[in-house]
Formats: structure tokens, C-alpha cells, sequence
């Protein structure tokens, strides 16, 4: 066990995070990088580029709550110093999606209201399935549903998001790849560290795969809001077509997301996340539950 | 945000917005810890300390991991009842600054020998020290802000401080740069917990009863435990009122000493 | 060491017009991002005493650097420990910080 925490020291983040891919960054880009203009100058979408920020900030308020109240729960100094780098990570998250939505020309007065407004109640009751768990200091449920379920489709969502930023928002893309990279040590920790314990407590094994089967069902609850129905749609298809012209190739999980419709990139990220689900759960003896499809 | 050419020029709330967020801790620790390992040089030549020596420095160290385990849980917990944004942003890099100091503690021990750092932090830990920790985390539990700020960040930080600062002037020089980096983060952990309370008695000065209480209840705790490392360390009594200085000088502005 | 409140305060300068300093870049002291590191340095003990320009900070002792010479009623900052400062002529005459909460 301390052999494999060690990789999850807090020497190794200091290593590898502040004095790496973060050195040099402002809010987790390049200094001097801005919001596109045509961006900015679109009424439309810029409110969907804030409702779609609000969205990451709401997620990783939920990851700060639930990797600080872990903390206490950890059996071990190691896991404790791992979830105290987790911690910060999810507060720099916190900390430069706010700054986007600032830089998107939101008020600072204005930030607390925006976020309540603009929130999917979907995703808050994801978060509230996780905290119930993480008040009752509850280690493993607590992990697996911050560190496989949350993280795992942080990771995923991101990575969509920079698929389709990399060519038309550089400095949101340099953001999101930071906050990937770190997503990468959160899921790992979460695969290792809970793989010996759920071997240890295989009563707890019902009641996870429960609360896996909720989240996902809020999680694409989630998804079907952000994608269906969208005011944005047109102006989002406008931006789609200009990639398509400029031979942009938007490309996840071997699809061009320029050429998607949004309901079939919401297929795509839905697939893409449930797999990864199924597949991480599967390595640390959980049996993945089906969610209901909204 | 653009620097103006003289920092003292900042709006009060430019002031708060800078410090208490990642960006500003994330470059404040890159002078001090960039080239350290666990806290210190690599290759550094460890001290030839005799076996009682070395013992008292291990009993010491297993009572500093106590305290810092303390501040890890408290300051964790405290993320979750923090009353806005940058409060929770500023002691989420505190928590990191808490496991740090616990990792580099348990890692000095492993340098000097100890097989199970955390056997031995349970055999020898001051029981001061563990009701002092067991208070601090009901407070935590509670939600009961005021009362944890003042506990974790004024009275067990201010403590740290001192001791940790007196004992760096003795110990051997890897002991000495560990515990010389550890100050320089709880500078800005006393800083917010002065400041933090100081608004908040400000705000409401009816609260100073209670919290006179909550720190008479827990001064004894961490004179205990004072007393302890003091007597392991081989410190006089001229200089064990010193180490209290600091502290007294904190609860003294904020009008919690009478 | 010596007290660094009894460095000697210049009552005719108080009637003049502030001193400018330049801030030497490297002052050694490296617990704040570096475009801040020159309002701050460390004390040295005995054998240090303050400029015109500078006051410590009563909450975590560093010594605050400003541009200006200072004057009661200044407000400064702390940045090591976070605090806001105000300067005020204690009951010896001398400069010293206190804590604006």
C-alpha cells in the first residue's frame, strides 16, 4: 500500500502539477490568451458558452465538497494527502471555470446568481446523490461515486469540450487540458486505492452499484438538457459549418464532432461515458447497472 | 489582474481577491519549494544524532504529525461550511499545505530510521494534543465556523508557528529546512484566521463571550502540549513564554484576552 | 533584538513632502508570487532596523516595504499572511502596523 500511494504523494503532484503543465499558466492558460471576439460579439452564443460553464462550475463545487469531506474519512495518511491534493485540484477547477465565466462578461456581483440560474437541477441532484455518501463519511461509496462516477464523466465531458474548442477557442482548450490531466490522477487513485477495499467489503457492493445506477440516470438527465432543445442550436450549427470549411476535424472517440448532430454527439458522450463506467467499475469488482434513459 | 507599480495601492477587495486564490498560492510556494524533495535538498548529510537524541527528535516529530493530521481534518472539513467562494479556494490550499507538512513529517521519520511512522505517532502522540484534535474536529462537525477558525487557525497555527520556528533554530539542518518551509505556509494560515475572525467580531461583537470560551476550554489542551514538545526539545522556561507570544498577541487583537 | 518600533520617526519630515524609494527587485524573501517580492523582506534581528519605508507586520512579523516613506493613516498589506494594515504613531512616536479588520 505505501509503495503504491507514493505515486500519489504530494511531492509527485508538486512535480508533475504547479511545477509542470501548470507552469507559466493565468487560470490554467497561456497569459494573454482571450474568449474569441466572434464569441463574445454573439449574444447567443455566448449565454450558451456561460450555461455551459456554469454547468463545470456547479460539477466541481461538488468535487471540492466531496474529495475535502473524504479527507476525515480516509483510512490512511496516505489516501489523506492524495485527497488533499484532489482538494486543490478541484478548487483550481472551481476557481478558473469562475474566471471564464467572468471573462464571458459576467459581473462579479452577478456570479452567485447566474450559477443558481443557469444550474441543471439534474446535475444538483447528482451532486446530492455523491454529498449524501460523503456526509456519512462514507470511504468507498464516497470514492467510487467522486473518483470513477463524477471524475469519470468529468473526464470524459472535458474532453468533448476540447475536441470542439481545440480550433476555435485556444484559450479554453489550454483550460481544459489542464484540468484534464488532472482528472487522470483522480480517476487512477480511484481505481487503485478502492479496488483492495471493495475486495475487503463486499457487503457495500449492492448499495455502490445503487448509487452508480442513480448518478448515471442524473448524469444523462444532464446531457439530454444540455444537448436537446438547446436555444443555441442554430448559431451552434453556424460554428459547426465554419469548422467543416476550414477542414477542422473535431474528432472523439473517432467521430468529427462537426459533422454530429447534437443529438447524436449527446449519443456519443452518453456511450462514451457509460462504457468507461462499465469498464473501471469492472476492473474494481463492481457490476455496472444499466440507468434508465431520460 | 493588471499590478499596480505599488502592491499598498490595491482596493481592499483586489487585496482578498489576489490572496485567496489558487493563482496566488500556486506562485507563492513556487520561491520556496521548487528543487526540495519531501521539503528539503536532496543529498543533504543527515545529522550524527546519539540514540536519545534521536529518540526525543522522533517523539517530537510523531506529536508535530498529530498536530498537522489535526489541521489536515479540521481545515478539510472547514472547505464545507466555508461562507463564500474564495474562503473555500483559500483553505482548499491549505488542506494541500496540511498533507504536505503530514507527508513531509512521516517522510523525515523514515529518513531517521523509523520503520512504521504511523505506529509510532500512536504510541507516542500527547493526549493533550489528540482531545485537542478530537474538539476541534466536533467543532468542525458542529459547522460551528467561528469557533473552528479560531480554534485550528488562530490557536493551533499560532502554536505551530512558534514552535516549529524556535525549534528550526536548533534542530539539524534537514530537520531545520523541512520545518523553516512548513512556517513560511503557516504564515498565511494564522494571517486568514486573524483576519477571517477580526471581520467576523467585528460584525458581531456578541460573539466574543462565546469564543472567549471556546478558547478557554482549549488553551489548556495546547499548553499541554506545549509543555510537552518544550520539555522534549530542552527549552527553558524564559524561552517557553516567548513561544507563547504569538499567540496571545493574535487573541489579544482580537479582544479575546479579557 | 533590537525593537524595531524604537527605529527613530523624522518629525520634520512629516511636514515635507513624502520620499519616493526604489525597491530593489531581490530582497531574498520568497513566500509571495515575485512581482510582489519587493514590498516584503524579512527581519534580520539584532542589528536591523526599519527605513521610512517600511513597518512590521504585528500578525506574522515580516517587514512591509512601500514605495513611499509612510505616514499615519497609511494603509498597507500584508501579503504573506494576508492582512490589511493600517500605520498609526503608537505612544512612543514610533510608526507601527495595526490590524484593519
Amino acid at each position: 500500500m505505501a509503495d503504491f500511494l507514493s505515486a500519489y504523494s504530494i511531492q509527485n503532484w508538486l512535480e508533475s502539477c504547479p511545477q509542470a503543465y501548470l507552469e507559466g499558466t493565468e487560470y490554467g492558460h497561456q497569459p494573454g490568451e482571450n474568449e474569441p471576439e466572434d464569441l463574445l460579439a454573439n449574444e447567443v452564443l455566448r449565454e450558451d458558452a456561460i450555461r455551459t460553464t456554469v454547468q463545470l462550475v456547479v460539477g466541481e463545487k461538488c468535487a471540492l465538497a466531496a474529495s475535502s469531506g473524504l479527507i476525515n474519512a480516509a483510512p490512511d495518511e496516505g489516501s489523506k494527502c492524495f485527497l488533499a491534493t484532489q482538494t486543490l485540484d478541484e478548487a483550481r477547477h472551481v476557481e478558473v471555470f469562475t474566471q471564464r465565466l467572468i471573462d464571458l462578461g459576467v459581473k462579479k456581483k452577478d456570479l452567485d446568481e447566474t450559477i443558481r440560474r443557469h444550474a441543471n437541477p439534474n446535475l444538483v441532484r447528482f451532486a446530492e446523490v455523491l454529498l449524501e455518501k460523503v456526509d456519512k463519511k462514507d470511504f468507498v461509496a464516497g470514492v467510487v461515486g467522486q473518483n470513477i462516477v463524477l471524475e469519470g464523466m468529468a473526464f470524459s465531458v472535458f474532453e468533448m469540450l476540447k475536441a470542439v474548442t481545440d480550433a476555435v477557442n485556444p484559450k479554453f482548450a489550454h483550460t481544459l487540458a489542464g484540468t484534464i490531466a488532472d482528472e487522470r490522477r483522480h480517476v487512477g487513485f480511484g481505481e487503485n486505492r478502492i479496488g483492495s477495499l471493495i475486495k475487503q467489503h463486499p457487503e457495500r457492493k449492492p448499495e455502490i452499484e445503487q448509487m452508480q445506477k442513480d448518478m448515471s440516470y442524473h448524469m444523462l438527465a444532464t446531457f439530454a438538457a444540455s444537448f436537446r432543445n438547446n436555444p443555441a442550436r442554430e448559431q451552434i450549427e453556424q460554428v459547426k459549418e465554419g469548422m467543416r470549411e476550414s477542414g477542422v476535424n473535431a474528432e472523439y472517440h473517432g467521430a468529427n464532432l462537426s459533422e454530429l448532430s447534437p443529438e447524436e454527439m449527446e449519443g456519443v458522450l452518453s456511450d462514451t461515458v457509460l462504457e468507461e463506467f462499465k469498464v473501471r467499475l469492472g476492473r474494481i469488482g463492481i457490476d455496472y447497472q444499466t440507468p434508465a434513459r431520460p | 489582474m493588471a499590478v499596480r507599480d505599488d502592491v499598498h495601492e490595491l482596493t481592499g477587495e483586489q487585496f482578498h481577491e489576489q490572496v485567496h486564490s489558487f493563482e496566488f498560492w500556486f506562485h507563492s510556494v513556487e520561491g520556496y519549494l521548487s528543487g526540495l524533495e519531501y521539503g528539503h535538498r536532496e543529498g543533504a548529510a543527515e545529522p550524527d544524532l546519539d540514540d536519545a537524541e534521536r529518540d526525543r527528535l522522533i517523539s517530537v516529530l510523531c506529536n508535530y504529525c498529530v498536530g498537522e493530521t489535526a489541521a489536515l481534518d479540521g481545515a478539510s472539513g472547514l472547505v464545507a461550511i466555508a461562507p463564500n467562494r474564495h474562503a473555500k479556494i483559500f483553505l482548499s490550499t491549505q488542506v494541500v499545505d496540511e498533507g504536505r507538512h503530514l507527508e513531509v513529517l512521516l517522510h523525515r521519520m523514515s529518513e531517521l530510521g523509523v520503520a512504521d511512522p504511523e505506529q509510532e505517532i500512536a504510541a507516542r502522540a500527547c493526549p493533550s494534543l489528540l482531545q485537542f484534535k478530537d474538539r476541534l474536529l466536533e467543532l468542525v462537525a458542529e459547522r460551528d465556523w467561528e469557533a473552528a477558525i479560531l480554534a485550528q487557525n488562530v490557536i493551533l497555527e499560532a502554536l505551530e508557528f512558534a514552535v516549529f520556528h524556535h525549534h528550526a533554530k536548533t534542530a539539524d539542518a534537514i530537520t531545520a529546512e523541512v520545518l523553516n518551509g512548513i512556517v513560511k505556509d503557516e504564515r498565511r494560515h494564522i494571517g486568514f484566521g486573524e483576519n477571517e475572525l477580526g471581520r467576523r467580531l467585528r460584525d458581531a461583537p456578541n460573539e466574543h463571550r462565546r469564543l472567549r470560551e471556546v478558547k478557554d476550554e482549549l488553551d489548556h489542551l495546547v499548553l499541554d502540549a506545549l509543555e510537552d514538545t518544550a520539555r522534549s526539545l530542552g527549552v527553558g522556561d524564559i524561552e517557553r513564554h516567548a513561544l507563547g507570544r504569538m499567540y496571545i498577541g493574535s487573541v489579544q487583537r482580537l479582544g479575546l484576552d479579557r | 533584538m533590537n525593537d524595531p518600533l524604537e527605529a527613530p520617526v523624522d518629525e520634520a519630515a512629516a511636514a515635507q513632502q513624502r520620499q519616493r524609494y526604489e525597491l530593489a527587485d531581490d530582497t531574498g524573501f520568497d513566500e509571495v508570487p515575485k512581482k510582489y517580492r519587493k514590498f516584503y523582506r524579512r527581519w534580520q534581528g539584532d542589528g536591523d532596523s526599519l527605513a521610512p519605508n517600511e513597518v512590521i507586520c504585528p500578525v506574522c512579523k515580516v517587514v512591509i516595504r512601500s514605495t513611499r516613506e509612510l505616514r499615519p493613516g497609511d494603509r498597507v498589506y500584508c501579503m504573506p499572511c494576508m492582512s490589511r494594515l493600517v500605520v498609526v504613531r503608537n505612544g512612543q512616536g514610533m510608526l507601527e502596523a495595526t490590524v484593519s479588520y
